[in-house]
């Protein structure tokens, strides 16, 4: 029973980093019908800028309270990858926005390889460690479940993250233009929106999102590498197409369930079939319904 | 390209040609110095391995030739630069086997080794590497092929003598991570244990890169055993050390030898102090008077450490030639082969007691045991 509840927590924090990765994803692709390999190393950036923060500039001494600097640490890194993103989509996707939907998605593998040859030639290709402990190692234990702070906190940030954009898009005027250019590129721009402003919008977010999640990697785990986004971004597309790409709350249930499934298939069959059983859960879901695990709201797709 | 195939057909006939002429004489030239060859990268990414082989050897010989030589002959060293390259190798065999040379010191990396070494075989002449690990070199029943490195699969013995003997443990656990390396590594390890009576109570892979490895060790956490032995690469090693001792498993932690290095420690963080790495044991740490002796003359004479424990390998190499020799008062490499492999034994050697098997394999476990002190420094692991 200990073991499985210490499963229940070790896939958890694994699916909400999942979760936040895929929410990225999802969003991108709601609005554009783009499958942004890029976004992986959008997280990548996020993970080496947090780095760069803290070991070159030291944002922990120049801040009173180590709060205030990881507050600091995830605006700034969000707001910066936002910027890249938008960038990105600029140049990558927007002059291709005409043409066939394979262009967009070859654009999308060129952007990932190029974003990660160059943190390769900017850091180097060892693993860099993270300094010291931004976040207090607190852990508490119950009989013999551990759990830390850190956990805890990747796990609540993701949830409340995930809430916010939800809101964010079903509730504000905001979002039904976010969702009405989902539904109709044309039809929104005779309603007077702006599509191209949306969509920079929508890849400012989910890049946010993404880098946020690259901070917490590098947070929870200390170590860092140029190519990591890679084995993320497939963990959190593929979460992302559990749960019903396109899905708000979906790439949330399909990243939890993801980590769940790990976690159990190693804890209790063989870590040799982790992902094989991962993997054949996704094609079985993806064989009774198509669409995901949420996927039949398909009209509210953001 | 067309060169290129000029140059495959040169080596061709050159190996055709050494097959005829080599089989009917023995390598001995009947002079007044005895020849021993010395091939290796001397020039390329590994010359400074090769310049360490001809370092050791270099000095070795002179020491000897000052004393009056070798049955009363000098030595006479035969440089042969192989640059790494399997080609070349052939071509460095080629130019040993007219230059007459009673055995050959090399090569370096186990291609260069194996493309030389068929040449040598069938010229009759003697060859000793210091570093080619690779298993397959002595499966091809070479009787002049030797080598003063231990195989691949000898770190799995070690580790599973270590555990059962030094530490006394009896359950273990081992994580590899799927690579050729690390698999085998897990493979031997498994069953030398088995051999040895202790149990392995899991034996499962990790995904390199995944990060989070949580899953693995509740998993081993549930199970208890005395040790966990990690047998893939520092960059997974580090954090999975980390991850356990969060969740609370207090099992004595060991890896393998690729966490031999200062990435293990900065992953692992505080968790680095007391993981004990089994490893090939670097020329400070050998505890031998020879080594100590060698070490010393090599720093006068050079100015520098000796470049790796390969360097001491080849010393190592020699050294054997010159006991074959002396004790069978012969140059003949067939007579000293027969000498290395039947009548040899607990040869002082620098890197530890020499014997050597029928197929010209070193018995014995060469490996060492480090730990991980409270600064993050590798110390060599002493039974308390």
């Amino acid at each position: 029973m200990q073991q499985f509840l210490q499963q229940l927590i070790n896939g958890l924090t694994m699916g909400s980093i999942y979760a936040l990765v895929a929410l990225g994803y999802t969003m991108v692709y709601g609005i554009m019908k783009l499958i942004n390999f890029a976004h992986g190393d959008l997280f990548t950036v996020g993970s080496f800028m947090a780095f760069t923060l803290v070991a070159s500039i030291g944002i922990t001494r120049m801040v009173a309270s180590p709060w205030i600097a990881l507050v600091a640490i995830f605006i700034l890194v969000a707001c910066m990858v936002a910027a890249l993103g938008v960038l990105l989509e600029r140049i990558a996707y927007r002059p291709l926005r005409k043409s066939s939907r394979l262009a967009p998605l070859v654009s999308a593998l060129g952007a990932s390889t190029v974003l990660e040859n160059a943190l390769m030639l900017i850091y180097g290709s060892g693993y860099l460690v993270f300094p010291g402990k931004l976040i207090p190692d607190i852990q508490w234990s119950v009989g013999n479940v551990v759990f830390s702070l850190m956990g805890v906190l990747i796990l609540v940030l993701s949830f409340v993250i995930l809430v916010f954009i939800y809101i964010l898009v079903q509730m504000t005027n905001f979002g039904a233009a976010m969702r009405a250019c989902s539904l109709d590129h044309d039809a929104a721009r005779l309603m007077g929106i702006n599509v191209n402003r949306m969509i920079a919008h929508v890849f400012a977010i989910g890049s946010g999102l993404g880098a946020i999640a690259g901070v917490m990697v590098g947070m929870y785990y200390h170590q860092i590498n140029f190519s990591m986004g890679f084995n993320y971004g497939l963990l959190a597309f593929t979460a992302a197409v559990l749960g019903g790409i396109g899905n708000i709350p979906g790439a949330m249930v399909g990243g939890l369930l993801l980590g769940l499934l790990q976690a159990l298939v190693t804890g209790y069959i063989s870590p040799s079939w982790q992902n094989a059983i991962a993997f054949l859960v996704l094609i079985l879901i993806l064989i009774l319904r198509p669409t995901g695990l949420l996927g039949e709201r398909v009209a509210e797709k953001v | 390209m067309l060169w290129r195939r000029f140059l495959v057909a040169g080596v061709l006939v050159g190996v055709l040609l050494v097959s005829i002429t080599g089989c009917g004489q023995t390598a001995n030239n009947g002079g007044n110095t005895i020849k021993i060859g010395v091939e290796g990268p001397i020039s390329g990414n590994w010359a400074l391995e090769g310049n360490g082989f001809v370092n050791a050897v270099s000095m070795l010989a002179a020491q000897i030739n000052a004393k009056g030589g070798l049955l009363g002959k000098q030595i006479q060293i035969v440089q042969g630069d192989d640059q790494g390259d399997p080609k070349q190798a052939a071509l460095v065999a080629q130019n040993m086997v007219s230059s007459h040379v009673v055995a050959v010191l090399g090569s370096y990396d186990s291609s260069d080794t194996e493309a030389a070494s068929g040449i040598y075989n069938e010229a009759g002449i003697l060859q000793i590497t210091p570093s080619s690990t690779a298993v397959g070199l002595t499966q091809k029943g070479y009787k002049l092929f030797f080598r003063t490195c231990f195989l691949d699969n000898s770190q799995g013995a070690f580790a599973a003598d270590f555990i059962t003997k030094t530490l006394g443990k009896k359950t273990v656990a081992i994580i590899h991570d799927n690579t050729t390396y690390a698999k085998g590594l897990a493979d031997w390890t498994q069953k030398d244990l088995a051999a040895a009576g202790a149990q392995v109570v899991f034996f499962g892979p990790i995904t390199p890169g995944q990060q989070d490895f949580t899953a693995v060790l509740t998993k081993i956490k549930n199970l208890n055993p005395d040790v966990i032995y990690f047998t893939g690469y520092f960059s997974d090693g580090g954090l999975l050390t980390r991850q356990a001792r969060d969740l609370g498993i207090k099992s004595v932690i060991m890896a393998g030898d690729s966490n031999n290095n200062a990435g293990f420690v900065k992953g692992a963080g505080s968790a680095a102090t007391g993981v004990i790495v089994t490893s090939l044991p670097l020329p400070n740490d050998l505890p031998y008077p020879e080594a100590k002796q060698f070490i010393a003359d090599y720093k006068a004479k050079y100015n520098a450490d000796p470049p790796s424990i390969w360097t001491l390998a080849e010393a190592d190499a020699f050294r054997l030639v010159v006991e074959a020799i002396t004790k069978t008062n012969s140059t003949d490499p067939h007579k000293l082969a027969d000498y290395l492999h039947n009548q040899l034994k607990d040869f002082p050697g620098i890197t530890g007691p020499i014997n050597y098997d029928q197929k010209g394999d070193r018995v014995g476990l060469g490996y060492a045991a480090y730990v991980v002190n409270a600064n993050g420094q590798f110390v060599l692991y002493n039974k308390q």
